[in-house]
């Protein structure tokens, strides 16, 4: 199945099964459309299907969501730091939770992404701008909300087991194993995942050329050298445990629990002139995560509770061994990162048209986080040992006083350590226009703050315990539309205006000390569209084909005041934030066949605040196709499904950082089985 | 050290390679910048583990600037984190600190004759002779000797005292025989070496991280420290300006600024008699001073003022602002009094400074 995205908070699938479920569902003549519960007021949402999720055991969430979202990824290169940019807001203006806690490093305030494997993730939900309040503050940009859970990877009651195993270019090999288990109230499941690759894909490298010289060590020729990424291999091991019990009256228990092991080379720069077999540069994190979830519906309300604990040890280390026996210790990092984490819940539907929530979740977060090599010899690291309490309440009300119209209010309030935030109002609005085709227009306001992150304010050198909050004002407008027809045709669009000013935008920049400091310099207007569109057709008896496509244009402004007289980065373009970003998936699918060609493209970035276009300054547009093919049967009593992709089709070179390449044209093969 | 300091911002402040924004030329039309005779070049470190370090050269006749001339005459990156530029003879010797390198440029073209690498962080080169040049370096407690003539490492010279993780040293100058040589981050002395025999023979404590050193028209060492950090277990405390009589390694003068004061450079003017430095302003007094000036000669202004050099011909003052580090710099030319003469605009990040005579 070809994956896609909904930009508007139901896929086709929910809907459907929306119509079934829901009393609000309005069949026609011919076309179904799903009437709009009141939690869903005004609210801009996008989800990913299990099936864009579930494509690939080698896809990281990172990748998904560059093809299956407006959200722009920028990589450091493949299988490393990968951080989101969301509507044209900085990494850590993304917040992003898994079962509820959120897992953004409370020391950098973002996510690397590459560290998420789809076959690990159930559920993806994308809430943009003012509907992230919703769950949480900070989301300038929006929260990226992930959940797991035993029930999805179910294949059938009583045991069921899948395996996949893949291989690709370069020595790349991916292992995927679950085992479920479902009777009666009880649901349970283990998955566990092992990537590994050299990662030494080949490139031609224009930041350098390599000499050819005479015998009098004069240059006679040069040539831009064809090269191998250097120390780029990996190992990533992922475990989760789920569980469940439905205890009926007294509620639905569960509990998830995430492990992650990664060792990672970080790769060397195009312009690196060292010998690498002598040096190391890696990275490496080992984590445990845990949710449990206690959650009891009644006729008219829920209650939900959640507790959760997070540990995650995280190891930099760049040494280089300078003749025998000496070795150059430039940074030896270690981090430990405890979260404990507790949040209550309650949903009321005193009526059909009414609903009221109130939620509370409190965040403890611990970082010790020091550098062993930034110190004399025998002497204490430097760095810093700090905890943080930080609270979110919020309440909010909606309503739908007529079958098309929706109104609803939040507010939230917010502490980290002992700052307090203002009130943050939010408002919804909905209207259902033309029925029929289910066109509806949404409107929503908010206000929303982000504190400073740990490393913001405690870092050594440079951290800034004087930071304010960064204070955002966001406004979305937005139509869309979807129904179904005579079961054949499944279809949605969307497009929508949002409009953000974030105030006091913290920006490292040098200090007069010589070192980099946080301080609150940016004034940001962020605006642009969001658009989307997504159809699925069956034809003759046998055959399916589905199409989604979304286009963002995102302008992301720096609004603030000039540094100096010299400064012409105001009235620009942030840096590496792109216009334009489209993402398209076009499949066919036949008795078990399934063709899928996938696109994502982007448009020039700047590198310079000034947008400066001069030579080598920008980043060129590019855009990167996939093409898979699957195979679906049944063999000895078991379902099978191979697969073959070709990534990077028309072997594009591009770069989303500079001096970092991506790869070209490689190949993937999958099998796997369930019984 | 350093660059951890830079690494923890790594994923916020990038750049790009540069280009004069006094050029119009078509960027995809590379072609090779007239250099003048005689001159400034300037060098852009650009941002860290960007790669967009740049080459500029400025004529002060008549004011014309020409940018990113490595890269146009080279079609390649100069590198990560380009830091200093030394000329022999006819040939410019551009180090570039985080790619490990030292490119050899003829002046007249800008284009590559030879290149040092496998170097581990290489901050200044000093040439001894035309067959033996010193590379001082971070990360690493050896200075590198080179053969230029033949772009090879011929040896080390081990620093005594010195760890190889927090090993640093910086600058360079020479009085006979002699190559005095800063120890910079997380260090506080300044060593001799015998060139004779390529050994230290010869070290002076002085104040916390001497970041900058010149020598004046008395053979007297004058170095800048920066005091270190809040926080740095190598300890903090005020910048200080220090005079060295080099005939018997001692503190002849040990002047101190204010804590938290930013000390990044240290110049002298041609005839060797008259320092100036940035302590966050630009200030100047004559070498036989015995205190500090309490007025600057020049108000920063709010600008961030990154390096500095005086003109060995008329004094002029030049000073790099890096802006907001991620766009091309300006560099801000006055006169020896202190007048504002000129800007002209750069690289990312200007920096270091070298004069063509």
């Amino acid at each position: 199945m070809a994956s896609r995205l909904k930009i508007l908070g139901i896929t086709l699938a929910a809907t459907l099964a929306a119509v079934a479920a829901d009393p609000m569902s309005v069949t026609l003549p011919g076309i179904t459309v799903a009437a709009r519960r009141p939690a869903d007021i005004g609210r801009v949402e996008s989800r990913l299907d299990s099936a864009a999720l579930r494509e690939s055991v080698a896809l990281s969430l990172s990748d998904v969501l560059g093809f299956n979202s407006s959200i722009f990824l920028k990589n450091y290169g493949r299988a490393t730091t990968s951080t989101a940019n969301f509507r044209g807001t900085s990494p850590s203006h993304t917040q992003v939770s898994w079962n509820g806690m959120r897992i953004s490093s409370p020391m950098l305030g973002s996510t690397d992404f590459s560290l998420i494997p789809s076959y690990f993730v159930d559920k993806v939900s994308i809430l943009h701008g003012s509907s992230s309040l919703s769950d949480t503050g900070g989301g300038l940009g929006g929260l990226v909300k992930l959940t797991s859970d035993a029930a999805s990877t179910m294949i059938h009651d009583g045991l069921s087991a899948r395996y996949v195993q893949g291989i690709g270019s370069w020595k790349t090999f991916d292992e995927y194993f679950q085992i479920g288990y479902a009777k009666g109230q009880w649901r349970a499941s283990a998955r566990v995942s092992y990537s590994s690759s050299e990662n030494d894909f080949p490139f031609t490298n224009t930041d350098k050329k390599e000499n050819i010289y005479d015998d009098n060590h004069n240059i006679v020729s040069s040539y831009h050298p064809r090269q191998r990424n250097r120390s780029g291999a990996f190992k990533d091991f992922h475990a989760m445990l789920s569980a469940s019990y439905d205890a009926r009256r007294l509620g639905r228990w569960s509990i998830d629990a995430w492990y992650l092991s990664s060792n990672r080379e970080l790769p060397i720069l195009t312009t690196d002139y060292t010998d690498n077999r002598f040096t190391e540069n890696r990275q490496r994190e080992e984590t445990l995560r845990a949710v449990a979830t206690w959650s009891r519906p009644a006729s008219r309300s829920r209650l939900t509770a959640k507790g959760g604990y997070a540990h995650s040890w995280q190891a930099y280390d760049y040494r280089r061994d300078l003749a025998p026996g000496v070795v150059s210790v430039m940074n030896r990092s270690r981090s430990h990162v405890n979260t404990a984490f507790g949040s209550v819940a309650w949903a009321w539907y005193p009526a059909t048209a009414w609903l009221f929530n109130a939620d509370t979740d409190v965040h403890y977060n611990h970082v010790t986080s020091l550098d062993y090599a930034s110190s004399i010899p025998g002497g204490p690291p430097t760095g810093y040992d700090r905890g943080r309490v930080e609270a979110s309440v919020a309440v909010s009300g909606k309503w739908r006083p007529s079958s098309r119209l929706g109104l609803g209010a939040l507010v939230r309030e917010e502490v980290y350590g002992s700052k307090v935030s203002a009130p943050i109002p939010a408002i919804f609005a909905d209207y259902t226009i033309v029925p029929s085709i289910g066109l509806v227009a949404k409107a929503s306001a908010s206000r929303n703050y982000r504190f400073p992150t740990l490393n913001d304010l405690y870092t050594v050198p440079g951290g800034n315990a004087d930071l304010k909050p960064e204070r955002g004002f966001t406004y979305d407008l937005s139509l869309s539309s979807e129904f179904s027809y005579n079961d054949r045709l499944e279809f949605s669009a969307s497009a929508g205006w949002y409009d953000s000013r974030i105030d006091d935008w913290i920006h490292w920049l040098p200090s007069p000390r010589g070192f980099y400091v946080p301080s609150n310099v940016k004034r940001v207007h962020a605006y642009g569209i969001e658009s989307q569109v997504g159809a699925s057709i069956k034809f003759a008896t046998t055959w399916q084909a589905r199409l989604s496509a979304s286009y963002t244009w995102s302008a992301s402004i720096n609004d603030g005041e000039p540094m100096s007289e010299d400064d012409n980065s105001v009235g620009k373009q942030l840096p590496y934030i792109p216009r334009h970003s489209f993402s398209a998936i076009a499949s066919v699918m036949w008795r078990g066949w399934s063709l899928a060609y996938k696109i994502q493209a982007y448009s020039e970035r700047f590198t310079m605040s000034s947008n400066e276009r001069v030579l080598g300054s920008t980043l060129p547009a590019y855009s990167v196709s996939n093409l898979s093919l699957d195979k679906s049967f049944s063999l000895w009593r078991l379902q099978w499904h191979a697969k073959a992709a070709v990534n990077n089709l028309f072997d594009t070179t591009y770069r989303t950082v500079l001096s970092r390449p991506m790869p070209g044209i490689n190949f993937e093969l999958f099998l796997s089985l369930e019984i | 050290m350093k660059f951890k300091y830079i690494t923890l911002s790594m994923a916020i402040v990038a750049g790009a390679f540069t280009f004069s924004s006094c050029s119009n030329d078509d960027p995809d039309t590379p072609t090779v910048d007239p250099v003048a005779p005689a001159g400034l070049y300037i060098i852009n470190e650009g941002n860290f583990q960007a790669s967009n370090s740049s080459l500029s050269f400025y004529d002060p006749t008549d004011g014309t600037v020409a940018n990113n001339l490595f890269r146009t005459a080279n079609d390649m990156s100069l590198g990560d984190l380009a830091y200093s530029m030394t000329i022999h003879d006819d040939l410019g010797w551009v180090v570039v600190n985080n790619s490990g390198v030292v490119f050899a440029i003829d002046l007249e073209t800008n284009k590559e004759k030879g290149r040092i690498t496998n170097l581990t962080s290489p901050r200044f080169m000093h040439f001894i002779s035309d067959t033996k040049a010193y590379i001082t370096q971070l990360y690493d407690n050896r200075i590198a000797i080179v053969n230029p003539s033949t772009y090879s490492i011929t040896g080390y010279i081990d620093v005594p005292g010195m760890d190889a993780s927090s090993g640093s040293t910086e600058m360079m100058v020479q009085v006979g025989k002699y190559v005095y040589v800063n120890c910079w981050s997380y260090q506080n002395s300044i060593i001799r070496i015998d060139t004779e025999t390529d050994r230290v023979d010869g070290s002076l404590t002085v104040n916390i991280q001497p970041k900058s050193m010149v020598l004046d028209r008395d053979n007297n060492i004058w170095a800048l420290t920066d005091g270190g950090y809040y926080g740095s277990p190598y300890g903090h405390e005020a910048p200080h300006l220090m005079k060295i009589d080099t005939r018997n390694m001692t503190v002849a003068l040990n002047l101190e600024m204010s804590l938290n004061d930013y000390t990044p450079i240290l110049a002298i003017n041609g005839a060797g008699d008259q320092l100036y430095w940035i302590c966050n302003d630009v200030y100047t007094m004559p070498i036989t001073s015995t205190s500090l000036p309490t007025e600057p000669i020049i108000d920063s202004e709010g600008h961030y003022y990154y390096g500095m050099t005086v003109s060995p011909d008329d004094s002029n003052i030049y000073i790099a602002d890096a802006v907001d580090y991620v766009q091309t710099g300006k560099i801000h030319r006055y006169d020896a009094q202190g007048n504002f003469v000129s800007s002209f605009s750069v690289g990312i990040n200007p920096r270091g400074f070298c004069w063509r005579k």
